[in-house]
Protein backbone atom coordinates (compact mmCIF):
# COMPACT_ATOMS: atom_id res chain seq x y z
CA UNK A 1 0.00 0.00 0.00
CA UNK A 2 1.50 3.37 -0.85
CA UNK A 3 0.15 5.22 2.68
CA UNK A 4 2.10 2.60 4.49
CA UNK A 5 4.90 2.28 2.52
CA UNK A 6 7.16 4.44 5.16
CA UNK A 7 6.58 2.02 7.74
CA UNK A 8 8.23 -1.15 8.98
CA UNK A 9 6.94 -4.06 9.12
CA UNK A 10 7.77 -4.45 12.98
CA UNK A 11 6.24 -0.89 13.94
CA UNK A 12 2.93 -1.81 12.19
CA UNK A 13 1.43 -2.73 15.29
CA UNK A 14 2.49 -0.20 16.76
CA UNK A 15 1.15 1.89 14.70
CA UNK A 16 -2.05 0.44 15.21
CA UNK A 17 -2.35 0.57 18.57
CA UNK A 18 -1.36 4.55 18.03
CA UNK A 19 -4.10 4.71 15.33
CA UNK A 20 -6.85 3.28 17.78
CA UNK A 21 -6.06 5.39 20.31
CA UNK A 22 -5.48 8.72 18.53
CA UNK A 23 -8.68 8.14 17.39
CA UNK A 24 -8.33 8.29 13.56
CA UNK A 25 -9.94 5.14 12.60
CA UNK A 26 -13.27 4.46 11.26
CA UNK A 27 -15.77 2.12 13.32
CA UNK A 28 -15.21 -0.72 11.32
CA UNK A 29 -11.62 -0.53 12.33
CA UNK A 30 -11.52 0.35 15.34
CA UNK A 31 -13.90 -3.12 16.47
CA UNK A 32 -11.15 -4.89 14.55
CA UNK A 33 -8.47 -3.58 16.79
CA UNK A 34 -10.42 -4.32 20.04
CA UNK A 35 -10.87 -8.04 18.61
CA UNK A 36 -7.12 -8.09 18.26
CA UNK A 37 -6.49 -6.49 22.00
CA UNK A 38 -8.79 -9.28 23.18
CA UNK A 39 -6.53 -12.04 21.33
CA UNK A 40 -3.46 -10.76 22.03
CA UNK A 41 -1.94 -9.65 25.50
CA UNK A 42 0.85 -7.55 23.84
CA UNK A 43 -0.91 -5.97 21.66
CA UNK A 44 -3.29 -4.80 24.83
CA UNK A 45 -0.56 -3.55 26.34
CA UNK A 46 0.76 -1.20 23.59
CA UNK A 47 -2.45 0.41 23.84
CA UNK A 48 -2.36 1.00 27.17
CA UNK A 49 0.87 2.13 26.65
CA UNK A 50 0.14 5.13 23.63
CA UNK A 51 -2.87 5.77 26.09
CA UNK A 52 -0.34 6.74 28.57
CA UNK A 53 1.46 8.94 26.19
CA UNK A 54 -0.78 10.22 23.98
CA UNK A 55 -3.41 11.49 27.00
CA UNK A 56 -1.39 14.16 28.49
CA UNK A 57 -3.17 15.57 25.09
CA UNK A 58 -6.32 16.27 27.20
CA UNK A 59 -5.12 19.01 28.98
CA UNK A 60 -5.13 21.19 26.26
CA UNK A 61 -8.78 21.20 26.89
CA UNK A 62 -10.70 23.91 28.84
CA UNK A 63 -12.68 21.56 31.78
CA UNK A 64 -16.09 22.40 31.37
CA UNK A 65 -18.54 21.87 34.70
CA UNK A 66 -21.36 19.45 33.55
CA UNK A 67 -25.17 19.96 34.68
CA UNK A 68 -25.73 19.44 38.03
CA UNK A 69 -28.12 16.46 37.27
CA UNK A 70 -25.71 14.79 35.78
CA UNK A 71 -24.39 13.07 39.19
CA UNK A 72 -27.86 11.79 40.46
CA UNK A 73 -28.39 10.40 37.01
CA UNK A 74 -25.20 8.53 36.93
CA UNK A 75 -25.89 7.09 40.58
CA UNK A 76 -29.22 6.34 39.65
CA UNK A 77 -28.25 4.17 36.91
CA UNK A 78 -25.51 2.42 38.39
CA UNK A 79 -26.39 -1.65 39.19
CA UNK A 80 -25.27 -3.53 42.12
CA UNK A 81 -21.65 -3.39 43.28
CA UNK A 82 -19.45 -4.52 40.44
CA UNK A 83 -18.03 -7.51 41.80
CA UNK A 84 -19.85 -9.85 39.41
CA UNK A 85 -20.09 -7.46 36.94
CA UNK A 86 -16.35 -6.76 36.85
CA UNK A 87 -15.04 -10.64 37.24
CA UNK A 88 -17.10 -11.74 34.39
CA UNK A 89 -17.49 -9.14 31.83
CA UNK A 90 -15.64 -5.74 32.26
CA UNK A 91 -12.47 -7.97 32.48
CA UNK A 92 -13.20 -10.20 29.83
CA UNK A 93 -10.88 -8.68 26.82
CA UNK A 94 -7.98 -8.68 29.57
CA UNK A 95 -8.64 -11.99 31.43
CA UNK A 96 -9.63 -13.96 27.91
CA UNK A 97 -5.91 -12.61 26.48
CA UNK A 98 -4.77 -13.45 29.96
CA UNK A 99 -5.67 -16.84 30.38
CA UNK A 100 -5.40 -18.18 26.63
CA UNK A 101 -1.57 -17.07 27.22
CA UNK A 102 -1.49 -19.01 30.20
CA UNK A 103 -2.83 -21.74 28.88
CA UNK A 104 -0.12 -22.27 26.09
CA UNK A 105 2.71 -22.94 28.21
CA UNK A 106 5.42 -21.67 25.78
CA UNK A 107 3.24 -18.44 25.16
CA UNK A 108 5.27 -14.92 25.31
CA UNK A 109 3.44 -13.48 28.39
CA UNK A 110 4.04 -16.97 30.46
CA UNK A 111 7.89 -16.39 29.52
CA UNK A 112 7.84 -12.88 30.07
CA UNK A 113 6.27 -13.47 33.97
CA UNK A 114 8.78 -16.21 33.92
CA UNK A 115 12.31 -14.30 32.55
CA UNK A 116 10.86 -11.96 35.22
CA UNK A 117 10.83 -13.68 38.25
CA UNK A 118 14.45 -15.32 37.18
CA UNK A 119 15.72 -12.40 36.70
CA UNK A 120 14.76 -10.90 40.24
CA UNK A 121 15.08 -14.33 41.59
CA UNK A 122 17.67 -14.80 45.10
CA UNK A 123 19.17 -17.82 43.77
CA UNK A 124 21.94 -18.75 45.59
CA UNK A 125 24.85 -19.54 43.05
CA UNK A 126 25.18 -23.16 44.13
CA UNK A 127 21.46 -24.17 44.01
CA UNK A 128 20.73 -26.28 40.55
CA UNK A 129 18.21 -23.71 38.90
CA UNK A 130 14.43 -25.80 39.18
CA UNK A 131 11.62 -25.91 36.54
CA UNK A 132 9.19 -23.41 37.46
CA UNK A 133 5.83 -24.06 39.36
CA UNK A 134 2.42 -22.50 38.35
CA UNK A 135 -1.09 -22.73 40.12
CA UNK A 136 -4.20 -21.44 38.43
CA UNK A 137 -6.57 -20.77 41.68
CA UNK A 138 -10.09 -21.57 40.93
CA UNK A 139 -13.19 -20.29 42.63
CA UNK A 140 -14.57 -23.32 44.60
CA UNK A 141 -18.19 -22.20 43.41
CA UNK A 142 -17.78 -20.97 40.32
CA UNK A 143 -14.61 -22.61 39.18
CA UNK A 144 -13.41 -19.72 37.08
CA UNK A 145 -9.87 -19.14 37.36
CA UNK A 146 -8.98 -16.53 39.78
CA UNK A 147 -5.82 -16.30 40.31
CA UNK A 148 -2.55 -17.50 38.75
CA UNK A 149 0.66 -17.80 41.19
CA UNK A 150 4.21 -18.90 39.91
CA UNK A 151 7.06 -19.90 41.68
CA UNK A 152 10.28 -19.08 40.02
CA UNK A 153 13.36 -21.16 39.37
CA UNK A 154 15.09 -19.68 42.17
CA UNK A 155 11.74 -21.66 44.25
CA UNK A 156 11.58 -19.25 46.65
CA UNK A 157 9.78 -16.08 44.68
CA UNK A 158 6.19 -16.40 44.20
CA UNK A 159 3.92 -14.12 42.22
CA UNK A 160 0.11 -14.22 42.35
CA UNK A 161 -1.85 -12.00 39.79
CA UNK A 162 -5.73 -12.03 40.37
CA UNK A 163 -7.25 -12.53 37.15
CA UNK A 164 -10.55 -11.02 38.14
CA UNK A 165 -12.04 -8.60 41.04
CA UNK A 166 -13.56 -11.27 43.33
CA UNK A 167 -15.19 -9.96 45.77
CA UNK A 168 -16.61 -6.54 47.39
CA UNK A 169 -15.67 -8.18 50.68
CA UNK A 170 -13.90 -5.71 53.06
CA UNK A 171 -11.92 -8.77 54.24
CA UNK A 172 -8.28 -9.47 53.56
CA UNK A 173 -7.37 -11.76 51.82
CA UNK A 174 -5.09 -14.58 52.48
CA UNK A 175 -2.69 -16.56 50.93
CA UNK A 176 -2.16 -20.23 52.04
CA UNK A 177 0.28 -23.10 50.98
CA UNK A 178 -1.45 -26.45 51.43
CA UNK A 179 1.50 -29.63 51.66
CA UNK A 180 -0.10 -32.37 50.32
CA UNK A 181 -1.57 -34.24 53.10
CA UNK A 182 -0.50 -31.37 55.22
CA UNK A 183 -1.67 -28.20 57.21
CA UNK A 184 -1.89 -24.43 55.72
CA UNK A 185 0.04 -22.23 56.19
CA UNK A 186 0.21 -18.67 55.45
CA UNK A 187 2.60 -17.21 53.08
CA UNK A 188 0.70 -13.40 53.62
CA UNK A 189 -1.88 -11.56 52.62
CA UNK A 190 -2.29 -10.37 49.18
CA UNK A 191 -4.09 -7.36 46.64
CA UNK A 192 -6.83 -7.66 45.33
CA UNK A 193 -6.03 -5.59 42.26
CA UNK A 194 -2.59 -6.00 41.86
CA UNK A 195 0.43 -8.86 41.43
CA UNK A 196 1.83 -9.40 44.62
CA UNK A 197 5.22 -10.66 44.92
CA UNK A 198 6.25 -13.22 47.91
CA UNK A 199 9.11 -15.32 49.14
CA UNK A 200 8.48 -18.32 50.51
CA UNK A 201 9.72 -18.66 53.81
CA UNK A 202 12.79 -20.87 54.44
CA UNK A 203 10.59 -23.54 56.77
CA UNK A 204 7.66 -23.81 53.76
CA UNK A 205 10.08 -24.60 50.95
CA UNK A 206 10.32 -27.94 51.19
CA UNK A 207 6.79 -28.46 51.13
CA UNK A 208 6.98 -27.74 47.75
CA UNK A 209 6.79 -30.82 46.34
CA UNK A 210 4.32 -32.48 44.06
CA UNK A 211 0.80 -32.70 45.37
CA UNK A 212 1.27 -29.15 47.09
CA UNK A 213 -1.76 -26.63 46.56
CA UNK A 214 -2.12 -22.98 47.08
CA UNK A 215 -5.68 -21.20 48.29
CA UNK A 216 -7.16 -18.15 49.28
CA UNK A 217 -9.24 -17.27 51.87
CA UNK A 218 -11.18 -14.23 53.26
CA UNK A 219 -10.08 -13.01 57.03
CA UNK A 220 -10.34 -10.53 59.69
CA UNK A 221 -8.42 -7.28 58.77
CA UNK A 222 -4.36 -7.81 59.41
CA UNK A 223 -5.37 -11.92 58.83
CA UNK A 224 -6.04 -14.83 60.08
CA UNK A 225 -5.99 -14.60 63.70
CA UNK A 226 -5.42 -18.40 64.75
CA UNK A 227 -2.48 -19.29 61.83
CA UNK A 228 -5.26 -21.29 60.10
CA UNK A 229 -7.97 -20.31 57.19
CA UNK A 230 -11.11 -19.04 59.31
CA UNK A 231 -13.00 -17.62 56.83
CA UNK A 232 -14.39 -18.56 53.06
CA UNK A 233 -12.35 -20.61 50.73
CA UNK A 234 -12.53 -18.35 47.79
CA UNK A 235 -9.83 -19.81 45.28
CA UNK A 236 -7.65 -23.51 45.62
CA UNK A 237 -5.38 -24.72 42.73
CA UNK A 238 -2.74 -27.21 42.71
CA UNK A 239 1.01 -26.30 41.81
CA UNK A 240 2.43 -28.06 38.81
CA UNK A 241 5.68 -27.92 37.11
CA UNK A 242 5.67 -26.40 33.77
CA UNK B 1 -3.30 20.38 47.04
CA UNK B 2 -0.76 19.82 44.65
CA UNK B 3 -0.65 17.55 41.66
CA UNK B 4 0.79 14.31 43.23
CA UNK B 5 -1.52 14.62 45.95
CA UNK B 6 -4.30 15.19 43.89
CA UNK B 7 -3.23 12.45 41.62
CA UNK B 8 -2.81 10.35 44.40
CA UNK B 9 -5.87 10.75 45.62
CA UNK B 10 -7.88 9.84 42.41
CA UNK B 11 -6.12 7.08 41.95
CA UNK B 12 -6.67 5.63 45.59
CA UNK B 13 -10.72 6.67 44.85
CA UNK B 14 -10.23 4.49 41.75
CA UNK B 15 -9.09 1.37 43.08
CA UNK B 16 -11.76 2.16 45.90
CA UNK B 17 -14.36 2.28 44.07
CA UNK B 18 -12.83 -0.85 42.16
CA UNK B 19 -13.79 -2.47 45.16
CA UNK B 20 -17.56 -1.23 44.93
CA UNK B 21 -17.38 1.55 47.18
CA UNK B 22 -20.20 4.16 45.87
CA UNK B 23 -18.72 6.84 48.16
CA UNK B 24 -15.41 6.56 45.93
CA UNK B 25 -17.19 6.63 42.64
CA UNK B 26 -18.53 10.25 43.87
CA UNK B 27 -14.92 11.18 44.49
CA UNK B 28 -13.60 10.26 41.36
CA UNK B 29 -16.61 11.73 39.73
CA UNK B 30 -15.83 15.05 41.41
CA UNK B 31 -12.19 15.43 40.83
CA UNK B 32 -12.76 14.30 37.09
CA UNK B 33 -15.92 15.29 35.32
CA UNK B 34 -15.37 18.72 34.37
CA UNK B 35 -11.81 17.20 32.81
CA UNK B 36 -13.96 14.18 31.02
CA UNK B 37 -17.30 16.71 30.33
CA UNK B 38 -14.43 19.47 28.89
CA UNK B 39 -13.21 16.77 26.52
CA UNK B 40 -16.64 14.98 25.27
CA UNK B 41 -18.25 18.24 24.47
CA UNK B 42 -14.96 19.14 22.08
CA UNK B 43 -15.31 15.99 20.44
CA UNK B 44 -18.62 15.77 20.35
CA UNK B 45 -19.39 19.67 19.84
CA UNK B 46 -22.66 18.85 21.45
CA UNK B 47 -23.23 19.46 25.49
CA UNK B 48 -26.32 17.34 25.64
CA UNK B 49 -24.86 14.77 23.85
CA UNK B 50 -22.08 14.72 25.71
CA UNK B 51 -24.00 15.04 29.22
CA UNK B 52 -25.56 11.88 27.76
CA UNK B 53 -21.94 9.99 26.91
CA UNK B 54 -20.35 11.62 30.35
CA UNK B 55 -22.96 9.26 32.18
CA UNK B 56 -22.60 6.48 30.05
CA UNK B 57 -18.41 6.94 31.00
CA UNK B 58 -18.95 6.88 35.04
CA UNK B 59 -21.34 3.99 34.49
CA UNK B 60 -18.54 2.00 32.94
CA UNK B 61 -15.93 3.34 35.45
CA UNK B 62 -18.28 2.14 38.07
CA UNK B 63 -18.01 -1.72 36.13
CA UNK B 64 -14.46 -1.55 35.29
CA UNK B 65 -12.52 0.46 37.97
CA UNK B 66 -10.91 -3.14 39.51
CA UNK B 67 -9.46 -2.92 36.19
CA UNK B 68 -6.99 -0.03 36.82
CA UNK B 69 -3.97 -0.56 37.80
CA UNK B 70 -2.05 1.83 39.53
CA UNK B 71 1.38 1.05 38.94
CA UNK B 72 0.58 1.02 34.98
CA UNK B 73 -1.70 4.23 34.54
CA UNK B 74 -2.25 7.25 35.93
CA UNK B 75 -5.70 7.76 36.78
CA UNK B 76 -6.67 10.61 34.55
CA UNK B 77 -5.44 9.23 31.41
CA UNK B 78 -7.15 6.01 31.99
CA UNK B 79 -10.26 7.70 32.24
CA UNK B 80 -9.99 9.83 29.46
CA UNK B 81 -9.55 6.87 27.54
CA UNK B 82 -12.59 5.17 28.24
CA UNK B 83 -14.34 9.35 28.05
CA UNK B 84 -12.25 9.19 24.42
CA UNK B 85 -13.69 5.64 23.03
CA UNK B 86 -17.43 6.53 23.83
CA UNK B 87 -17.43 9.69 22.47
CA UNK B 88 -15.25 8.37 19.35
CA UNK B 89 -17.84 5.19 18.66
CA UNK B 90 -20.94 7.82 19.48
CA UNK B 91 -19.72 10.02 16.37
CA UNK B 92 -18.52 7.24 14.32
CA UNK B 93 -21.88 5.45 14.79
CA UNK B 94 -23.28 8.91 14.17
CA UNK B 95 -20.97 9.88 11.13
CA UNK B 96 -23.59 8.03 8.61
CA UNK B 97 -26.48 11.10 9.69
CA UNK B 98 -24.03 13.82 10.35
CA UNK B 99 -21.84 15.66 7.50
CA UNK B 100 -18.51 16.11 8.34
CA UNK B 101 -17.05 19.06 9.91
CA UNK B 102 -16.84 21.99 7.95
CA UNK B 103 -13.44 22.92 6.05
CA UNK B 104 -13.97 26.57 8.17
CA UNK B 105 -13.28 24.61 11.18
CA UNK B 106 -9.70 23.30 10.38
CA UNK B 107 -8.69 26.99 11.08
CA UNK B 108 -10.43 26.33 14.61
CA UNK B 109 -7.87 23.86 15.57
CA UNK B 110 -7.06 25.40 18.89
CA UNK B 111 -3.70 25.77 19.63
CA UNK B 112 -1.54 24.35 22.81
CA UNK B 113 -1.32 26.63 26.00
CA UNK B 114 2.13 25.24 27.39
CA UNK B 115 1.02 26.74 30.93
CA UNK B 116 -1.98 24.65 30.50
CA UNK B 117 -0.73 21.95 32.78
CA UNK B 118 -3.38 19.52 34.25
CA UNK B 119 -3.57 19.19 37.96
CA UNK B 120 -3.75 15.62 37.65
CA UNK B 121 -1.77 14.68 34.88
CA UNK B 122 2.46 14.05 35.95
CA UNK B 123 3.56 17.70 35.37
CA UNK B 124 6.77 16.46 33.78
CA UNK B 125 5.04 13.66 31.96
CA UNK B 126 2.82 16.58 30.46
CA UNK B 127 5.98 18.58 29.73
CA UNK B 128 8.06 15.95 27.70
CA UNK B 129 4.98 15.73 25.86
CA UNK B 130 4.39 19.34 24.58
CA UNK B 131 8.64 19.33 24.00
CA UNK B 132 7.86 16.10 21.67
CA UNK B 133 5.04 17.76 20.24
CA UNK B 134 7.10 20.36 19.20
CA UNK B 135 10.16 18.55 17.87
CA UNK B 136 7.76 16.82 14.79
CA UNK B 137 7.19 18.84 11.95
CA UNK B 138 4.72 21.57 12.70
CA UNK B 139 1.58 20.08 10.34
CA UNK B 140 2.52 16.39 11.90
CA UNK B 141 2.12 17.95 15.48
CA UNK B 142 -0.91 20.33 14.34
CA UNK B 143 -2.53 17.09 12.74
CA UNK B 144 -1.77 14.57 15.63
CA UNK B 145 -3.32 17.17 18.36
CA UNK B 146 -6.39 17.86 15.95
CA UNK B 147 -6.97 14.39 15.72
CA UNK B 148 -6.93 13.49 19.37
CA UNK B 149 -8.95 16.45 20.35
CA UNK B 150 -11.80 16.82 17.85
CA UNK B 151 -11.59 13.13 17.66
CA UNK B 152 -11.69 13.06 14.01
CA UNK B 153 -10.76 10.34 11.11
CA UNK B 154 -8.17 10.06 8.75
CA UNK B 155 -10.33 11.23 6.13
CA UNK B 156 -11.61 14.50 7.93
CA UNK B 157 -8.20 15.56 8.99
CA UNK B 158 -7.09 15.02 5.21
CA UNK B 159 -9.90 17.39 4.31
CA UNK B 160 -9.71 19.78 7.21
CA UNK B 161 -5.96 20.24 6.65
CA UNK B 162 -6.17 20.09 2.26
CA UNK B 163 -4.16 17.41 1.76
CA UNK B 164 -4.80 13.92 -0.05
CA UNK B 165 -5.34 10.99 2.63
CA UNK B 166 -1.96 8.96 1.63
CA UNK B 167 -0.10 12.21 2.79
CA UNK B 168 -2.11 12.76 5.88
CA UNK B 169 -1.85 9.28 7.10
CA UNK B 170 1.88 9.24 6.50
CA UNK B 171 2.47 12.62 8.68
CA UNK B 172 0.21 10.86 11.33
CA UNK B 173 2.03 7.67 11.04
CA UNK B 174 6.02 8.99 11.14
CA UNK B 175 4.58 11.66 13.57
CA UNK B 176 3.14 9.22 16.26
CA UNK B 177 6.51 6.96 15.36
CA UNK B 178 8.99 10.08 16.27
CA UNK B 179 6.86 10.73 19.35
CA UNK B 180 7.14 7.41 20.93
CA UNK B 181 11.18 7.72 20.36
CA UNK B 182 11.18 11.34 21.35
CA UNK B 183 8.92 10.17 24.99
CA UNK B 184 11.10 6.92 25.75
CA UNK B 185 14.27 8.69 25.09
Amino acid sequence: MSDTDDIAPEDEGRVLAAEYVLGVLGAEERRQVEARMAEDASFAREVADWEERLGGMASYVMPATPPAQTWPRIEASLGPPPATAAAQTASLWQSLAFWRAVSVGTSTLAAACLAGLVYIGTRPPTQPPRAPLLATLTGLKTKQPNFVATIGSDGVSLTIVPAALLTTDKRSMELWLIPEGGKPASLGLIAAGQPVRINIPPELLPHLGGGAALAVSLEPPGGSPTGQPTGEVIALGNLTRL
Amino acid sequence: MDADAARSQLAAALVRTGAGDRAALRIVYQDSSAKLFGVLVRILKDRSEAEDVLQDVYVTVWRKAALFNPERASPITWLVAIARNRAIDRLRAGAMNRRTAPIEEATEVRDVTPGALDMVVKAEQQARLGVCLGELDEKASQAIRSAFLDGVTYEQLAERMSVPLGTMKSWIRRGLLKLRACLEA
